[in-house]
This record gives structure tokens, sequence and C-alpha cells, in this order.
């Protein structure tokens, strides 16, 4: 019954919004807490009676027959994990319990936005689960107006021409995902991924088709950010409350647009020679365009945001390589860009929240006054910029070798300059901000609280457990990938 | 019957490709956000449209009026919380001018 992934967390948000105000608002952070674990462990523990057994009445009043395989699992581990920081965050930063009232004023803004995560996490399960275009079209507008209002949940103004940015490129996106939706249907007669794969097949290269794949893929780019449509990714993330900037680069547009990629690709399109020399093309500008464009940053949220974009390159650059060693490699980086780019969100958020300021040639010395903050980024950024044994190294290298491997040398080779280049700009930023003498100004900071101390100590463990585990992890987790083409 | 059918398809691709366009063109030269709202309709609209044409063509018209009407609702979702972005956006700038959303760049 995995639709209950989807159903509990709606009937929790009912719950919560029901006229006990000072219950409710005091409860709401640990309902999303114990939903996140849950489904952790569900994950964790793969019990079969939940993952196989048959939708009772309540799932049945969905149309959607729910897949699920291997790469949905690595998908719900990885929404509780960010998940679960981003609301440890969130009860971190916002403060309005202890506010007084204005009148007008919102007096449970951290309620809102909790509730708005969890419609969030509601919304990418479903994603995740969806079987055919039309509940993933659904979901995916789920997720994206619940991202929205949480970007401007603090109200200020560069929130709102975030939001508004990312509101545009995300509607558009959207119909270019509904005209294809449209086109295939005028083929298919029919939208699960299955009859339309076999329609495809039957016409692979009528005009109608093309297009409709080239609007879907297009749309799924911009949905996750790829240069050239990268435009609003850095505005919405670095305006964004600091909660909401770990669950959108953390997860929200690696569900809304490279899993999805990874998806449509594996279940509808295939691969053909066109795609993967897109993929390959969009990938590797991505990841160099993002790497060069974080180097000249001064805002650390938009440097982890270019950052992330340049990430994400190395995914589609995965994918595009064509082979299941490629797969695997982007699904294993999604995995870990989704932990350590969460882990450097939350220590932006720690610094944020600590120092009063973004600037990064503002700060300077700060491990020494948080050194936690301090050296849980440091091993966020050793796993980002792909130093071992730390679990981002195994990602690239398996991107890199399954690149050499399907003969796409040159693209190998810019992977590996990139992952330099991810290192300078890191190196730039770690010396900037936490290394170095103590500036000026920040004699009395202190460490952050333990609500944001635990989320990034857990996430540093996972990067590091990962890394070294790899051994056992090839088993479990790399080798099970087989099973999806 | 064919030739209605292609008929049919021809004016329809037409016309939606005409919306799309005016739409794009709104999204891309009007300085106004509220214009850029309406420009976001019509592209959706347009691709409505789409939808209803592919439903009668292939025989499932049911299919396509559920999405239809799916879709009408996330629409008004969408659009009412990019009204409840402008009207945020206006107040902090005075204006609805999209040239004011120029702080973050970079």
């Amino acid at each position: 019954m995995p639709v209950l992934l989807i159903i509990v967390p709606l009937l929790a948000l009912l719950v919560l919004n029901l006229p006990w105000m000072r219950l409710m608002n005091r409860l709401a952070l640990w309902v999303g807490l114990i939903l996140c674990l849950i489904q952790f462990f569900l994950v964790l523990h793969s019990p079969s009676f939940f993952w196989e057994a048959p939708p009772l009445w309540l799932g049945r009043l969905f149309l959607f027959a729910p897949s699920l395989d291997y790469l949905s699992l690595v998908m719900f581990l990885a929404i509780a994990i960010v998940g679960a920081s981003a609301l440890l965050v969130c009860r971190y930063s916002i403060h309005d319990l202890l506010e007084p009232v204005k009148p007008g004023a919102c007096s449970h803004k951290r309620f809102l936005v909790i509730n708005l995560l969890i419609l969030a996490l509601t919304g990418m399960n479903g994603v995740v689960l969806a079987n055919d275009l039309f509940s993933l079209y659904v979901f995916l507008e789920i997720t994206a107006v619940a991202s929205y209002i949480l970007i401007v949940a603090e109200k200020g103004r560069d929130a709102f021409e975030g939001a508004f940015k990312y509101l545009v490129m995300s509607a558009v996106a959207t119909a270019l995902i509904l005209a294809a939706i449209a086109l295939l249907m005028l083929t298919a007669g029919d939208l699960s991924y299955a009859n339309i794969k076999l329609a495809m097949s039957a016409s692979s290269d009528s005009h109608i088709v093309l297009a409709a794949v080239a609007m879907l893929v297009v749309g799924l780019f911009i949905k996750g950010g790829l240069i050239p449509f990268h435009g609003w990714l850095p505005d919405a993330y670095s305006a964004a409350p600091a909660a909401v900037s770990v669950l959108l680069a953390g997860i929200v547009t690696k569900t809304t647009g490279v899993y999805t990629l990874i998806r449509i690709v594996l279940s509808v399109i295939g691969f053909s020679d066109t795609l993967e020399n897109l993929l390959l093309l969009i990938g590797a500008a991505s990841m160099l365009v993002g790497a060069l464009a974080a180097l000249g940053q001064s805002d650390f949220k938009r440097m982890l945001a270019y950052s992330s974009i340049s990430q994400v390159g190395y995914m589609v650059l995965g994918l595009g390589a064509g082979t299941i060693l490629g797969l695997a490699g982007s699904i294993f980086h999604l995995f870990n860009h989704a932990i350590f780019k969460s882990l450097l969100f939350v220590n932006a958020a720690a610094v944020e929240q600590q120092t009063g300021t973004r600037d990064m040639n503002r700060m300077g010395g700060i491990a020494e006054k948080m050194p936690v903050t301090g050296c849980t980024s440091i091993i966020a950024f050793l796993s980002t910029a792909g130093i071992p044994p730390l679990a981002g190294f195994w990602s690239k290298l398996i991107i890199i070798v399954a690149l050499w491997q399907s003969g796409h040398i040159a693209y190998a080779v810019l992977a590996i300059l990139a992952s330099l280049l991810t290192l300078a700009y890191f190196l730039s930023m770690q010396r900037r901000v936490f290394f170095g003498k103590l500036a000026a100004g920040f004699e009395n900071l202190k460490e952050a609280n333990v609500w944001i101390l635990i989320p990034a100590c857990v996430l540093a463990a996972i990067t590091i457990g990962v890394g070294i585990g790899i051994p056992w992890l090839f088993e479990t987790f790399l080798l099970p990938i087989r099973s999806l083409l | 019957m064919m030739a209605y059918t292609q008929a049919l398809f021809s004016a329809g691709i037409i016309f939606t490709v005409l919306l799309a366009v005016a739409a794009l063109y709104c999204l891309l030269f009007s300085r106004n956000l509220i214009r850029i709202l309406i420009g976001l309709e019509l592209l959706t609209k347009s691709v409505t449209l789409l939808i209803a044409l592919a439903g009668h063509i292939t025989g499932h018209m049911a299919l396509a009026q559920t999405m239809i009407i799916t879709l009408i609702v996330i629409e008004v979702v969408v659009i009412a919380v990019a009204a409840g972005i402008v009207i945020g956006a206006q107040r902090h700038n005075q204006s609805l001018d999209v040239r004011m959303l120029r702080n973050l760049k970079g």
C-alpha cells in the first residue's frame, strides 16, 4: 500500500488544521518529524506487507495504480531525510511563538511553514509514485504550489521577486509538459507510461512524437534548473527562508526535475542517440557554467545554488551516458547530493542566523566560534568536490567511469575539470567564511543551538557513512539498479 | 471522415499555436506583472484546447474531460498564489512594473 505515503500526510494535514490552534501549533513539528521517520524506516526495513500489499479501500479511491521500483525507494529515503532536516531547521530559524502578536500579522508562521512543508513532501511522494503522466502533472503542481508559498513565507522583498521568477518559469514548464501530454495522448490514446511507450515504439519517428518528447524534456530541464533555463534557481534559493532553501535545493528541484527526467527516460522515451547527445551537452554545460558562476559569488546561499546547478549537471551527464553504470552513478549522485547539499544549506542557515548576514566578504574565522558548523561544512564540501573516501567521490567516480566506458572521453575529462572547479569555489568559501582571522564584530558569536546541530551532525554522519560503507552499499544500493533497465 | 479529422486537427493546431504565440508575446514583452499573469493564463488555455482536441480526435473524450477539469482547478490555485505574490511585490515596490524586480542578480 505505498499509496498510504500520500494519504497519511494528507490526513495529518487535515487533523493539524482542526480548530485547536494552540495544541496543533505545538504538535505540528512532531507530526512532520514522525511522518518523515516512519517513511525512513519503511524504506530501510522494507517490510513486504507495506510495499507489496494490495491497496485497501482507501487506496482504491485513487484512479492511478502506483508504481514502485528500486528508484522510488531511493527517492523516498532522500525525501524523508531532507524533509526531517528542513523541519528541524524550521524549528530553529522561524521564531514566532514568543513574539507579540501584532494586529493583522500572522502569529503562527512556523505552523504554516510546517504545514506547507508536509504538503510539499506529500506532493513529492506522489511524483515518485506516479505511474501515468497525468498524476505526475498533478503532483508536480502540488509540490510547486507549496514551494511558491514557502518561498514567500517571510514576506521579504527579495522573496517575492524570487518566487515570481520561479512561478513564471515553472508555469511555462508546466504548460510545455501539458502540451507534450496532449500530443502523446493524440498518438497513444492513453496516459500510462507503459501504453505511451508501446505507442511510441510503434511510431517512433513521427513529427508529433518528436515534438512531444522535445517539449517534455525541455519542461523538465526548466523544472530542474539546468543551463540555459537556470535563471530562476539562484534567485529562488537565495531569497527563500533557510528551511525552505534546504528543502528546495536538497530535494524539490531534484524530484520534480531530475528524478522525473530519469523516470520518463527510463519508462517512456527510452534512450536514443539524439537524446543522449542532448543530455550530455546540457549536462556538461550546466556542470561548467554552474561551477564558474559559483566562483564569482559573494552571497553564501547564492553560491550554493550555483553549485547545485553544477551538481545537477553531473546527474544529467551520468544519465546521458546511456549505460546502466551511468544510470547507477546518476541515481547515487542524486541521493548523495540530497544529503550534502542539504547539509551545506543547513550550515548556511546556522551562519546566517548567528551572524545576521550572508555576505561572505564580511565573514571570517567563524569556525573558531562555531566549531560544529565549521566541521560539518568541511565534510559536506569535501564530499561535493569528490574527495575520497566521502560519498560524493564514489558517485562522481562512477559517472566518470561510465562516461569513459561509453566512449565519451571528452565529457569524462570535462567532469574531472569541473570537479576541480568545485574544489576551487568551496575552498574560497571556506577561506572567506570559516578559516582565517575572526572578522571584526563577531567576537560574541555563539554556536547555533541544538535544533540545527542535530540535522547537521546526522547529515554529516550519513555522508561519511555512505562513503566508507561503499563496499557494503555496492551490493545493496548500486547493484539493484540493474533491474531498472 | 479521415479528411474531416485531418482538417479539424490542422485547424485546431493552428489556433492553439496562435494562442500560444500570443501568450508568449505577452509573457516576454509586457512589463506589468498582472499582464504576465494573463499571459500565463493564455498559455494554459492554449494547452487546454490542445488536450480537448486530442481527446476529440482519439475518441477519449472522458479522459480529456477529467484532465481538463483537474487542470482548471490546479490552474486557479496557481493563479491565486501568483496573484498573492504580485500583491506582495506591489506592496514592497509600490509599483507593478516588472523592472522593479531587479534586486537579485549575479
